[in-house]
């Protein structure tokens, strides 16, 4: 009882200053919503379009550029603001069709169409399908001038005649197969990576910054006289210990819950996910207790806390996926917590794990707690009796 | 108060003993306290007297030494024996951003009170040491003199039979101080024990029903006011005065027949005599001598300040 005393003091404690309000509950969730508009969604490439010609032909391929409508086509008034948009992001790649596209297409001239992109892999992309739309259509004007000068026919038999075979000419199909996994998995929300990341940076952030109070309470003698009260130094550690994890453990309740319902974001297996936060949440109350335990003053506490926080959280895969980096460096980020974590996160999320899938994290975790709150209780029992 | 003191002896302690990296902070110090009695522990800065304390309070493990309190062994875990103290560490140890009364609800769940009595406790104490009006405001608005009132007030919420102050009115203001003191003065009178160090003479000779002077760890005498001053004996204190040259006047004086402890403390020289009116004349010849120039001299009876000196051969505010 006396031990809740404790922890629930430390607990009251953190919820009273208001700044931390904002980095428990909004910063947090400003993240990931920061993060899933920037990494994820649906939504599709924009092509800009100055469409100088406004014929049969240039309609035709802008039509075959979007078969499925998979892109969005934006119709612009001059080639300078098309230029303008791409360059600032509003548009993905801009295509610019002369005056005399159909003219010349119909000739049998040569003809140049100006494709604009940024020099990222989108650009490169949409250039892919705008050669192929074009590849297309020239073949068949192509196939239309050669059959009006052999068979001496009118214009509009011609295109009939080549509409005709061109629809009953076997065509070379490419069968694709895919092979392995993918790094992310098609069913994962885009708000789903970033949850889970953000829920490990900040339990551990939480913990550790967390431990500036624990140094308080140290210096402002509190702890000492606790030792006075007829309460065991054994109570009086566990109710700091309590408190740690008190904290740690409404942090990844308030990330858990408010994705679920801001974003939609789907934890996987329920027992699973509270199981592995839970567990993560032990490894941030030991390494905040023992950083509590052991810094001289509270500006000391912070600024290890925020320098481990942060730097543990970038090895092991908190804020860029450990999947897209070498294996041994995912090998190496191992050392962290955050990266078992993320893995136990990634199997639930994303291939949608049983309790049984991440159990073998879970005991991982366990360990490292078991191995901080032990140092940790040493080390602030030493700092009290001594 | 509810608590019923059932034996005479509230503190005893003996033998104690405490060494930090090899220096002796505390050695051999052994003293009991009766229920009602004020006990002070008077020695300078740095004398061991918040040493004691702490291994008394059970906050600090002793090297060697027993101490009983009620009749209960005290140790770091002896929670029976922690119920009966109520201790008032010489910082301010409470929660500045919390109220008065969070503080006190805090410690009166650790000093284990009961739910029905914990409301009702907490507003007597917080209205006995005078901070009703301000009970919920947060402690960090609070006047220094406030700020002690109110540590010693989570001292006495469970209304403790031995209270343990470590010189609990440094840097509080006249009015706080003289507040504090009165209030010590009642609770012993109601019957608890009062364990009180001080550097302030004044403090100990106001409060103390029996003193232990001590000086390096060690405690050089113990007994009543009247009987400490006792050891001096029939002899006099003078102080003399100067700008410059004291520890010279202090080196020559000591070879002069009567003079039996010289001191120079706070710009001026202390001096235990046996016969002040006699020995005045050579003593303001020899210090002449010494290039010193007097600017007051006074001469008074023998008092702890006296005993202290002619105990430890220092003055009490080195």
């Amino acid at each position: 009882m006396k031990a809740l005393t404790i922890a629930g003091l430390n607990l009251r404690r953190m919820f009273r200053v208001r700044s931390n309000i904002f980095f428990v509950i909004i910063m947090p969730m400003m993240l990931i919503l920061l993060l899933g508009s920037m990494f994820g969604g649906t939504s599709s490439p924009r092509i800009g379009v100055v469409d100088g010609s406004n014929g049969v032909l240039s309609a035709d391929m802008l039509e075959r550029i979007n078969p499925d409508d998979e892109l969005t086509i934006e119709a612009f008034d001059d080639e300078d603001s098309l230029v303008n948009a791409v360059s600032k992001g509003r548009a993905s790649a801009g295509l610019i069709i002369p005056s005399n596209y159909d003219k010349e297409l119909k000739s049998g001239n040569s003809v140049s169409v100006r494709f604009i992109a940024r020099p990222d892999t989108g650009g490169t992309q949409l250039l892919a399908s705008v050669n192929r739309a074009i590849s297309g259509q020239t073949e068949i004007i192509r196939a239309e001038i050669f059959v009006a000068r052999e068979l001496d026919i009118s214009p509009e038999d011609t295109v009939v005649i080549v509409r005709d075979v061109a629809a009953t000419v076997s065509r070379v199909e490419v069968r694709s197969r895919t092979e392995g996994e993918a790094v992310f998995g098609d069913d994962i929300s885009q708000f789903d990576l970033g949850s889970s990341s953000q829920l490990l940076l900040f339990i551990f952030l939480a913990s550790l910054t967390g431990s500036a109070a624990l140094v308080e309470t140290r210096r402002f003698g509190v702890s000492r006289r606790m030792l006075s009260t007829p309460t065991r130094i054994s109570t009086i550690l566990l109710g700091e210990a309590t408190g740690r994890f008190a904290i740690a453990i409404m942090q990844g309740l308030i990330i858990m819950l408010g994705s679920a319902l801001l974003f939609g974001v789907t934890w996987g297996n329920p027992i699973a996910a509270a199981a592995v936060m839970a567990s993560f949440s032990l490894v941030g109350a030991g390494a905040g207790m023992l950083i509590g335990s052991i810094a001289s003053n509270d500006q000391q506490a912070s600024s290890i806390g925020l320098g481990l926080g942060l730097g543990m959280a970038a090895i092991g895969g908190s804020m860029v996926p450990l999947e897209i980096f070498p294996e041994t460096f995912r090998k190496i980020a191992h050392v962290t917590p955050h990266a078992w974590g993320n893995d136990a996160f990634a199997e639930l999320l994303q291939r949608g794990g049983s309790f049984q899938d991440v159990i073998d994290e879970i005991g991982v975790l366990l360990a490292y707690a078991f191995v901080l709150l032990t140092a940790a209780i040493f080390a602030l029992r030493r700092a009290l009796t001594r | 108060m509810s608590n019923h003191i059932s034996t005479s002896n509230v503190l005893e302690c003996s033998g104690l003993q405490k060494t930090f990296n090899g220096n002796v902070a505390v050695k051999d110090v052994g003293f009991h306290i009766d229920a009602g009695e004020t006990y002070g522990l008077l020695g300078p800065n740095g004398a061991g007297k918040t040493t004691c304390i702490s291994m008394i309070c059970g906050i600090l493990q002793r090297d060697s030494g027993d101490i009983t309190v009620c009749g209960e062994p005290l140790d770091i875990g002896s929670v029976t024996a922690k119920s009966s103290i109520g201790f008032v560490p010489q910082d301010l140890a409470l929660y500045p951003d919390l109220s008065a009364r969070e503080n006190m609800m805090f410690f009166a769940r650790l000093y284990g009170l009961s739910k029905t009595t914990l409301r009702r406790r907490v507003d007597e104490v917080i209205e006995l040491v005078g901070l009703t009006e301000r009970a919920d405001d947060q402690a960090t608005e609070y006047s220094g003199g406030m700020k002690r009132r109110l540590n010693i007030g989570i001292g006495l919420l469970h209304e403790p039979k031995l209270l343990i102050l470590d010189e609990p009115t440094v840097g509080v203001d006249p009015q706080s101080r003289n507040a504090i003191l009165e209030s010590i003065q009642r609770l012993s009178s109601e019957g608890m024990a009062v364990l009180y160090t001080t550097h302030y003479m004044e403090e100990a000779q106001r409060l103390c029903d029996r003193i232990g002077i001590i000086d390096r760890g060690e405690l050089r005498a113990e007994g009543s006011q009247r009987e400490l001053v006792s050891l001096v004996g029939e002899r006099d204190k003078i102080r003399l005065e100067s700008a410059s040259g004291l520890e010279s006047a202090s080196t020559a004086l000591r070879g002069l027949n009567g003079i039996v402890e010289a001191a120079v403390e706070n710009e001026g020289l202390s001096l235990i005599v046996d016969d002040a009116r006699s020995l005045l004349p050579q003593i303001i010849a020899k210090v002449a001598e010494s290039g010193a120039v007097i600017t007051n001299v006074a001469v008074t009876e023998p008092d702890l300040e006296t005993v202290f000196l002619h105990l430890t051969g220092r003055a009490l505010r080195d």
